[in-house]
C-alpha cells in the first residue's frame, strides 16, 4: 500500500540515484550535460555526505513530512472537499471520523507524542494509502468505498502508521540526503540549497529545513522518487505486524486485516521489492496463531472480546457522492 | 477468529527472526515494571472501564505490576511510582518503552515529565513554514493542496480524546484512551474539545 502516483523528479536526477552500478561520476555527468568534479577534494567531500545520515530532528521530519504531505495531496487530486458546492479550501467532514478512527490508533502505537493527521485523497482510480514523516495519512477514496467495515479502515490506517513509527520514510529520506549531496559535489550543476545541504556534514548532519525551503523542495522531490518506488518487502512485512499488534491492542479484529489484504492486488508498478499477498497473509496468521499468553508472565496482547464495528453510515453515504478535486493549474 | 493452528509459537519465531523484528517484548513477571503505552491511560479503582479513575498516566510512565485480575483477565492491577493502586486495561501497558521523542528536549539531554507535556499543549504542530513557503511557490495545485492540508489539521487537531472515547465506547472497542488528562473527583466529566 505505497504511492503509485507519478510526480515530477528533478531534471537528470532520477539518473543519480546512489547506486552507480558501473556507471562512473564523469559518465553520468555527460548523460546530463554537466561538468564533473572528479578531483581527490571532490572524492573526500562525497566521503563526507555519508554523515548525513543521521537521526533528523522532531522539526526537521515534520518539515520533510509536510512537504510530502503536499506532494501526495497534490497527485492524488486535492483531499475529498465538502460536498456543499462552494469551492474554496475546506475539506470534508467524514474527515472528523477518519481522525477518530486514526488517532485512536496512533496514541497506542509507539510514537503516541506524535500529532496524527488522516486525510481522504479524490483518486478514486488507485486503491492505495500513502504516510509521511510527522505523521500524516493519507487513503484514496478508491480505497475506502471497497472497505466492508471499521476494522478494515484500522488496518489501512494502522499499516501506514506503522510506516511512519518504523521510519520507513525516514530512511528514504536520509538517503535522498546523502544521494543529493554526492551529487551536488560532483556535478558543478546547481541543485537548489545544496549549498546548505554540504555545509551540514559539518554540523552534525541535521538540517533547517523550515529555513531553506529551496533545499526542503529538492530533498522532497528526491524522496518522492524513493517512495514511489516503494518499500521492500521486509519493510511491508514489518508494517503488516505492527498494524495487526495496533488492531489488537485497540480491540479491532485483526482477521479482517487478511480479508484486506486480498483486496490488494500483486504485480503493481511496485515490481519485485513489494511482497505478494499470500506471502503477508502467511506471514500474519503465522503471528496471530503465536499470540497465546506464558503463565506468570504480563502479556501485551491477546485475542479475548475483539470486533469489527460498520463503518459509519455518514462515511459510506459521503463516498457515493460525486468526487471534486483541486483546480487545475492553468499553466 | 479463526485460523489458528498448532505450533504457532515456532512459527511466530520463524517469522519474527525473518522480520529482522525486535522481539515482541521481554518477559516481565509479577513485580516487575511496565510502560504506559497510551494516553490518559486511567488507573481505575475496580477492573471496568466505568469505575472512577484513581489517577492518569501518560505514554512513557512506569507501574509495577501486580498481576491480572482473576475474573477480567485483561485488567491488570499495578501501582504508580507515586504509591497509588489500582486496575489498567491490558492495551495501556507495553513490556517496552515508547518513544517519547517530543519530551526529550537538549538532545536527550534533559527529560521532561510525560504528563507536564501533554498539558502544555508543545506536542501541537502545524504544516511546516517551509512547507508552506514551499508548496506556496510550486503555485496552483500545490498551492490548493497547502490549503486544504491546513484546513485538516485544524479539523484533525479538533478531535480530541474525548471524541476518541466515545467513539471506542459506541463501538465496542477496547477503552484504551481516555478522555481525559487529569483524574476529576465525582462522577461527573465535562468533554473537553481539543483535548491532548
Amino acid at each position: 500500500m505505497r504511492a503509485h502516483w507519478r510526480t515530477v523528479a528533478l531534471a537528470g536526477l532520477g539518473l543519480l540515484a546512489s547506486s552507480c552500478k558501473g556507471v562512473t561520476w564523469a559518465q553520468v555527468a555527460q548523460k546530463a550535460g554537466t561538468v564533473v568534479n572528479d578531483s581527490a577534494a571532490a572524492k573526500k567531500e562525497r566521503a563526507s555526505c555519508e554523515k548525513l545520515d543521521v537521526e533528523p530532528t522532531v522539526t526537521e521530519e515534520y518539515a520533510i513530512g509536510s512537504a510530502m504531505a503536499i506532494h501526495w495531496v497534490q497527485g492524488g487530486g486535492g483531499l475529498m472537499a465538502p460536498t456543499d458546492g462552494a469551492k474554496g479550501t475546506g475539506v470534508h467532514d467524514l474527515h472528523e471520523y477518519l481522525n477518530v478512527v486514526g488517532k485512536n490508533l496512533g496514541a497506542q502505537s509507539a510514537r503516541p507524542t506524535l500529532e496524527w493527521t488522516f486525510g481522504v485523497l479524490n483518486d478514486d482510480k488507485n486503491f492505495n494509502a500513502v504516510s509521511t514523516p510527522g505523521a500524516y495519512v493519507f487513503v484514496t477514496r478508491k480505497l475506502l468505498s471497497e472497505l466492508g467495515n471499521e476494522s478494515q479502515l484500522a488496518g489501512v490506517l494502522a499499516h501506514e502508521i506503522a510506516h511512519v513509527v518504523l521510519k520507513h520514510s525516514i530512511k528514504q529520506y536520509n538517503a535522498a540526503k546523502v544521494s543529493l549531496c554526492k551529487t551536488a559535489v560532483t556535478m558543478e550543476a546547481g541543485i537548489p540549497g545544496s549549498g546548505g545541504l554540504i555545509a551540514s556534514t559539518d554540523s552534525g548532519g541535521n538540517l533547517d529545513l523550515d529555513g531553506d525551503s529551496a533545499l526542503l523542495g529538492s530533498l522532497t522531490e528526491k524522496v518522492i522518487e524513493f517512495a514511489e518506488s516503494g518499500n521492500d518487502k521486509e519493510q511491508e512485512y514489518e508494517a503488516d505486524l505492527l498494524a495487526a499488534k495496533m488492531m489488537l491492542s485497540a480491540g479491532y479484529d485483526p482477521d479482517e486485516y487478511i480479508v484486506l489484504l486480498r483486496k490488494t492486488t500483486d504485480g503493481s508498478r511496485l515490481g519485485s521489492r513489494h511482497p505478494n499477498k499470500a506471502d503477508r497473509e502467511k506471514r500474519l496468521v503465522a503471528f496471530l496463531n503465536g499470540l497465546k499468553p506464558s503463565q506468570g508472565e504480563f502479556a501485551e496482547l491477546s485475542l479475548q472480546g475483539l470486533r469489527s464495528p460498520p463503518l459509519k453510515p455518514e462515511l459510506v453515504a459521503a463516498l457515493k457522492s460525486p468526487s471534486r478535486g483541486v483546480a487545475k493549474d492553468g499553466k | 477468529m479463526t485460523m489458528r493452528t498448532s505450533a504457532a509459537g515456532v512459527a511466530l519465531m520463524l517469522a519474527l527472526l525473518a522480520l529482522g523484528l525486535p522481539s515482541l517484548a521481554s518477559a516481565v513477571a509479577v513485580g516487575g515494571s511496565l510502560y504506559v503505552k497510551a494516553k490518559n491511560t486511567r488507573v481505575m479503582e475496580s477492573p471496568s472501564p466505568t469505575a472512577n479513575a484513581v489517577v492518569i498516566l501518560q505514554p512513557g510512565e512506569q507501574v509495577k505490576w501486580e498481576g491480572a485480575d482473576p475474573k477480567n483477565k485483561q485488567w491488570h492491577k499495578v501501582k504508580t511510582a507515586a504509591g497509588k493502586k489500582g486496575f489498567v486495561f491490558q492495551s495501556n501497558l507495553s513490556t517496552t518503552a515508547p518513544n517519547m521523542e517530543l519530551v526529550v528536549e537538549d538532545k536527550g539531554k534533559r527529560q521532561v515529565n510525560p504528563a507536564g507535556f501533554v498539558a502544555s499543549g508543545a506536542a501541537v504542530k502545524a504544516l511546516s513554514p517551509g512547507a508552506v513557503e514551499y508548496g506556496n511557490k510550486k503555485g496552483g495545485d500545490h498551492k490548493q493542496a497547502v490549503a486544504q492540508l491546513q484546513s485538516l489539521e485544524k479539523k484533525a487537531k479538533d478531535v480530541s480524546t474525548a471524541d476518541i472515547a466515545k467513539h471506542v465506547k459506541d463501538a465496542g472497542l477496547f477503552p484504551v484512551v481516555g478522555a481525559e488528562a487529569t483524574a476529576k473527583s465525582g462522577a461527573a466529566k465535562s468533554k473537553s474539545k481539543g483535548g491532548t
